[in-house]
């Protein structure tokens, strides 16, 4: 699919002012900038790497029900071209359905039973707490375009998409999208979730969010996991049935801190402070704790059968799509 | 242990200020991080309930605690006593002389003299005074009663290596001097005792002798003169080499003329005796040299190493004398042949007046040899004297009667007035019998006894007698008559003696200043150049006393900008025909024994050269130090001294224990600083270790 200005796309006349003052203006397809973030690049968005992303497909361990028809292997038995299995004939069957060659040589009648093909939800919980403001690139913004790239991918391959934002004590979702063509929807989804203010309770905004769940399917959860029931958030939204995805996000900057001296550090969230002595010793135990507590969380996602990926802000989207969440068999 | 400086404790008073420090609030700076959770429990100095838990296991607080403690403890100079080996009052004689530069206590036996000097004052009591004298060609005081060995050591560092000449005498009577002003004194002499005679005389005070040096080994240049060969051609070089080892040598020596190698060859020296050796031909007759200089080097000229510990001695300078007009006046009857050989002579201004007007002649003083030919005055001239024929008997020699056709006796060809001269086709016509005097020696004999030509010195002077006249033999037609004559008038002209004599360093010159000058301008060996300018108006000459570098020093005079006349060269006053019309002006002599030098030409720089050239001082072998310390007093008592009225119990000697402690500072500083840095320490650390790995960073695999 080409993303290109769609005159007819009621979108269009939604164009911010900003956008088209800006100095690299003319150099950036208008249409498409009328539907991205303010703080999404369009570039990343080319035609080729969507190409690239209509390749893909996200990954789901087994087959799980679904709603509407779609791409997907669904349990349920229907009208797909993929042969799943046979029964005996009974009244009323559709004659279409059954194998008479398998009459011809049995002179038994047998249904033919064909693989449903269904679509499945996709869920992508992003975290907008105010921690998530932080990072170069901002880790929210990374979140987004991470978002952006799997759900494309997810609408190509004829799944429902869904974003929800955590943020505060809750969740704000929005509406479902199907179909590659609603791709701007999404992305106009992804642009209005900033990061909020105040403490975000992230095991309550999870479960929000999990209560708006309907069935099962993929949860994807973006997330620096910077709160201290981040295990329980992983456990809970695991236990909802949906295979759970968690993108574990971290700046450069947490993974490995550029600080030292004496330092009152404020946490951005609750502005509360503590006096460190950033000096090496202090570092490396910071690093042990952290690669501590990202070994933690990996042997949770484990044990609850749900996919970590933990990954810094730095790393290239290409790289990410097609390098990592492929290697973690996430897309494929 | 106790202070000399208690005062100093007062510092320990930082201690609490260091504490005091750490119990203040740090002003950190604020950085606002996305969530403090992963620091919580980390780092270890959260700040504490009770500020007393910051003192805990803080290394560097203890460390700066304990410099605070060893500096102030530093700074309060700690020592400790013990009994005092020397006497309150001490005279320290440093011996300067040439000798203490031998190098087999290295670096010198000066330096090595120094530094024991200083160890021996370790001993002094407290509040001990201590006098240095420098004891070169003179005795100089360097440092006076001071009671601070830094005072000591900075009057040490005044004392440069010096090539003067000594022997204590002066030193240690000045150092008697000054020891006798106090009760409780003794001499300290550092010397190597390498003295050719021991000063004589007794001394007010104790003495005790630190001797510096251990060999014996050297090979001196010990006499260097440069002559005139008899012809006047050209020059010679006497020089005098001595083996003052124990063991047989072998040095090479070179002569330079004006810095070119003229000579080099290798002699072998025999132990404690001299080699004298002569270079003829030293330079071209047509471009003299001016400058003579000889070194003693290895035998082994690619030898880098010294081959004795003593170099002063190994090089010395000589000045070729200049080549000056010699004036000759003939007397008599003129005789052409002898006119024409003696013009012939380089440098020779020829003057002739008949019997009659020599009486009335002036100025024979500016005449340098008179020939006197068939005539002899009544008095003979206080010069060099050539008697040709002499008609009578007079101190010259007696005539007693006439030879004719006389045959010529039996040469000595090993004379120096016979030096290319071939006498065997002359014949002689007509002679004077003389006879041969006792001042003379024959140089040509004749029949019998009768020389027929004789030289020697005659009242102090040098003269000489032919007893035949020339033309009245064939000899004016011979090669050898010009060379006989030559070599003559260079027996007669003091060809033989030494021009200028070398300068003992340190001495003083007296120079002399060129009319028209108002003082010289002397150009020391390393380059630098002192002026020496009249006090008075008109004063002949200037004392130039900074000859302690050998070399070769050039005097220039430097003009009066006030005079316009032209400097006038000097003449004889002779009121002969062709002589000039002025009588050089000589220049008075100097009240001292110091020599004086005058160019020639007044506006021509003038050299002299100042050398070692001391066989005593070359002698390093030390000395019996027992003959100095007998000079002295006799022992004082360790514990109350010596001296009249000495009843006072002598104080300890003090030794400051600041080295271990500057140590031990350091030690803790250099702990302070690494603990302080440690984490540069371990970042560099890590990146060398990581470059030779090539792994990444930590913290990133994350």
């Amino acid at each position: 699919m080409a993303l290109s200005p769609n005159p007819q796309d009621p979108g269009s006349d939604r164009v911010p002012d900003a956008a088209l003052a800006s100095a690299d203006a003319p150099a950036r397809p208008i249409g498409i900038r009328a539907f991205l973030p303010n703080d999404l690049d369009p570039t990343v968005f080319d035609e080729g790497f969507l190409r690239q992303l209509e390749r893909l497909g996200v990954l789901m361990k087994q087959p799980v029900r679904g709603g509407l028809k779609g791409g997907r292997r669904s349990t349920k038995r229907g009208q797909s071209v993929e042969f799943a299995d046979y029964r005996d004939y009974s009244l009323g069957d559709d004659l279409r359905q059954l194998d008479w060659n398998v009459y011809a040589r049995l002179e038994k009648l047998f249904v033919k039973l064909f693989v449903e093909e269904e679509d499945v939800t996709i869920t992508f919980l992003l975290d907008a707490s105010p921690s998530m403001a932080y990072g170069k690139p901002q880790k929210l913004l990374f979140a987004k375009r991470a978002a952006a790239a799997l759900g494309y991918i997810a609408l190509a391959g004829e799944d429902r998409v869904v974003t929800t934002a955590l943020s505060g004590r809750s969740a704000r979702r929005h509406s479902g999208l199907r179909g590659s063509g609603r791709i701007f929807r999404l992305l106009g989804n992804l642009s209005g979730i900033h990061p909020g203010e105040g403490v975000t309770d992230l095991l309550l905004s999870a479960r929000h969010a999990a209560a708006m769940l309907s069935g099962r399917g993929v949860v994807v959860l973006i997330s620096d996991l910077l709160d201290p029931a981040a295990d329980r958030v992983i456990r809970e939204l695991a236990a909802t049935g949906s295979e759970l995805i968690v993108l574990h996000t971290l700046s450069p900057d947490e993974l490995d801190p550029q600080l030292e001296g004496d330092l009152k550090l404020v946490d951005s969230e609750s502005g509360e402070a503590i006096d460190v002595t950033v000096d090496l010793a202090a570092l490396d135990d910071y690093r042990a704790r952290l690669a501590a507590w990202q070994e933690s969380l990996e042997d949770l996602a484990r044990k609850r059968r749900a996919s970590y990926v933990p990954i810094s802000t730095d790393t290239p989207l290409a790289d990410l799509v097609f390098a990592e969440l492929r290697r973690r068999r996430v897309v494929g | 242990m106790s202070f000399l400086a208690p005062i100093a404790l007062a510092g320990l008073a930082f201690l609490p200020v260091v504490v005091a420090m750490y119990l203040l609030k740090l002003r950190r700076d604020e950085a606002v991080v996305p969530s403090t959770m992963l620091w919580q429990k980390l780092v270890s100095d959260v700040e504490a309930n009770a500020p007393w838990q910051k003192l805990r296991r803080s290394l560097l607080l203890l460390l700066q605690l304990l410099l605070v403690l060893i500096l102030a403890f530093l700074a309060a100079r700690p020592f400790v006593e013990r009994p005092a080996g020397l006497a309150g009052d001490i005279v320290l004689v440093i011996d300067t002389s040439a000798s203490m530069q031998a190098t087999d206590v290295a670096p010198t036996r000066l330096d090595a003299a120094k530094a024991a000097a200083i160890d021996a004052l370790r001993d002094l009591p407290g509040g001990g005074r201590v006098s240095v004298i420098a004891a070169g060609r003179t005795a100089r005081v360097v440092a006076n009663g001071t009671d601070d060995i830094g005072n000591v050591k900075a009057a040490f560092n005044a004392i440069p290596p010096s090539t003067d000449i000594g022997d204590l005498g002066d030193a240690l009577r000045l150092a008697s001097a000054l020891a006798a002003r106090s009760g409780d004194a003794e001499i300290l002499v550092a010397t190597d005792a390498a003295l050719a005679t021991p000063p004589a005389g007794t001394l007010e005070a104790p003495v005790r002798v630190l001797q510096v040096g251990r060999d014996a080994k050297n090979e001196a240049i010990v006499a260097l003169a440069v002559r005139t060969s008899p012809s006047g051609l050209s020059h010679s070089a006497f020089i005098s080499i001595a083996n003052l080892g124990l063991e047989m040598a072998e040095r090479r020596i070179q002569l330079y003329a004006d810095g070119v190698l003229r000579d080099s060859r290798v002699l072998v020296l025999d132990p404690q005796r001299k080699t004298d050796i002569s270079i003829d031909d030293i330079d071209d007759p047509q471009t003299p040299a001016s400058v003579i200089e000889v070194r003693l080097v290895a035998k082994d000229e690619t030898t880098t190493a010294a081959p004795d510990p003593l170099g002063v001695d190994d090089r010395a300078w000589a000045i070729v004398p200049p080549a000056q007009p010699r004036q000759i006046l003939h007397v008599g009857e003129r005789e052409p042949y002898l006119e024409t050989a003696l013009t012939y002579l380089p440098d020779t201004e020829l003057y002739y007046r008949s019997g009659e007007e020599y009486s009335t002649l002036t100025g024979l003083d500016e005449f340098e040899v008179i020939i006197f030919n068939r005539f002899l005055p009544d008095e003979l001239p206080a010069k060099p004297i050539l008697a040709i024929a002499p008609p009578e008997s007079s101190p010259l020699g007696t005539v007693t009667g006439t030879l004719v056709n006389p045959g010529i006796g039996s040469l000595d060809a090993s004379d120096p007035m016979l030096r290319y001269v071939d006498l065997t086709t002359v014949h002689i016509g007509e002679a004077i019998r003389m006879e041969l005097p006792a001042w003379a020696r024959p140089v040509i004999p004749g029949p019998g006894t009768a020389p027929l030509l004789y030289s020697g010195t005659l009242a102090g002077r040098p003269a000489a007698v032919i007893a035949f006249e020339p033309r009245r033999s064939d000899l004016p037609l011979q090669v050898a008559f010009p060379v006989l004559l030559a070599n003559l008038a260079g027996e007669l002209l003091g060809g033989s003696e030494t021009p200028l004599d070398g300068i003992a360093p340190g001495a003083p010159v007296t120079l002399s200043i060129p009319p028209g000058a108002i003082g010289v301008r002397v150009e020391r060996p390393d380059g630098s150049a002192d002026e020496l300018v009249a006090t008075t108006a008109g004063a002949p000459v200037v004392t130039f006393a900074r000859t302690d570098l050998l070399g070769v020093y050039t005097v220039t005079p430097i003009a009066d900008p006030k005079s316009t006349a032209s400097p006038t060269t000097g003449a004889p006053t002779a009121g002969a025909s062709s002589s000039p019309s002025a009588a050089p002006s000589a220049a008075p002599a100097s009240p001292g024994a110091s020599p004086t030098f005058r160019p020639a030409d007044p506006g021509a720089p003038v050299r002299f050269a100042v050398g070692l050239l001391d066989l005593d001082e070359s002698r390093i072998a030390p000395g019996d130090i027992a003959r100095l310390t007998a000079l002295g007093q006799p022992a004082a008592s360790p514990v109350t001294g010596a001296g009249a009225g000495a009843t006072d119990p002598r104080p300890n000697a003090r030794d400051e224990i600041w080295i271990p402690i500057v140590l031990l500072a350091l030690l803790v500083l250099t702990i302070e600083w690494l603990v302080y840095e440690r984490d540069t320490l371990a970042r560099l650390r890590r990146s060398i270790a990581t470059r030779f790995r090539g792994a990444r960073p930590a913290g990133r695999d994350a």
